[in-house]
């Protein structure tokens, strides 16, 4: 049990903060990539939240606080020491409308499997392997809305971008991340390949 | 979404007097994160969901949204944190509050 020294009781810490341990793991796993590194960023992001668990306003979404303190930790691990692996991020995020509302994958899909059935066969290591594959802004904005279920304004806040770079940054994130499992069920056989859809890619924007 | 429930909302709309006019293809595709993130208001909720309801090329479009956030939430969201991390970071906390 925690001593009970906090002016914000740490008893509602324990009854409002640790129950998300594991989504800010699942999250932290996502953002550093391996087991260990997400592991003692969960332990940093809970001792920082509870340090400042005073500032905390209760009834607010406690998760989502915890998200911003472990984003904020894992950034200032990497300005430490930069991932290696990451990939450069080609484009700058910027709002604004689609060009292209069709998704491309729909047109390789039609007639063959036109409801993305096939996503739901791919094994779960797969796709995690492709989510960490995105550049880390689309990454964020991908787990954050479509695991953990945030809202827009909600990762805005989070990431300090506007309403509108979330929006395509979950645009761009989800299509990248389409296109990769398409080309992964093609090569596993899952689906017919031959369709061409990279090419298809610039017809997004912005 | 099943071909009951689409129903069962076609048929409350009519019922309800048809409500607002049908918004285009390229209007609904556009809006198609927007409708399964739950950012729409109610008014442009009704309007693309009315138009998933009854447009045979677009309704496909909405399933392959919905089977990949299936795929994404399946695989990431049964990840669980390691056996004890919980108790570590409460210890971290106390030997804190100690030093």
């Amino acid at each position: 049990m925690i001593a009970a020294s906090r002016s914000n009781a740490p008893s509602s810490f324990e009854e409002e903060a640790l129950p998300h341990l594991d989504a800010v793991y699942r999250f932290a796993l996502r953002l550093s990539g391996t087991p260990d590194q997400a592991e003692d960023l969960v332990q940093d992001t809970f001792l920082r939240a509870y340090r400042s668990w005073a500032q905390y306003t209760p009834g607010t979404r406690a998760k989502s606080w915890l998200f911003t303190i472990c984003r904020n930790v894992f950034l200032r691990q990497r300005e430490r020491g930069r991932r290696h692996d990451e990939i450069v991020q080609r484009h700058t995020a910027m709002g604004g409308g689609v060009v292209d509302a069709v998704n491309p994958l729909w047109r390789s899909l039609d007639g063959v499997d036109p409801e993305g059935a096939f996503f739901r066969s791919i094994l779960d290591d797969e796709v995690l392997r492709a989510i960490d594959r995105l550049p880390e802004d689309y990454r964020t904005a991908v787990v954050l809305s479509d695991v953990e279920g945030l809202t827009y304004m909600e990762i805005a806040e989070m990431t300090g971008v506007p309403v509108g770079t979330v929006k395509s940054r979950l645009f761009r994130g989800r299509r990248q991340l389409q296109r990769v499992l398409y080309d992964y069920a093609v090569e596993a056989g899952v689906l017919p390949g031959g369709f061409g859809t990279r090419d298809e890619e610039d017809h997004v924007a912005p | 979404m099943s071909l009951l429930e689409r129903l069962k909302r076609l048929l409350g709309r009519a019922r309800r007097g048809g409500g607002s006019e049908m918004i285009s293809c390229e209007q609904a595709l556009s809006a198609v994160y927007e409708y399964l993130d739950g950012e729409l208001e109610a008014g442009p909720r009704e309007q693309v969901e009315a138009h998933f309801d009854v447009c045979a090329r677009c309704y496909p479009h909405l399933r392959l949204e919905e089977s990949f956030r299936i795929a994404l939430r399946g695989a990431s969201g049964s990840v669980q944190s390691p056996p004890g991390l919980r108790e570590r970071v409460m210890d971290l906390i106390a030997r804190s509050e100690e030093g």
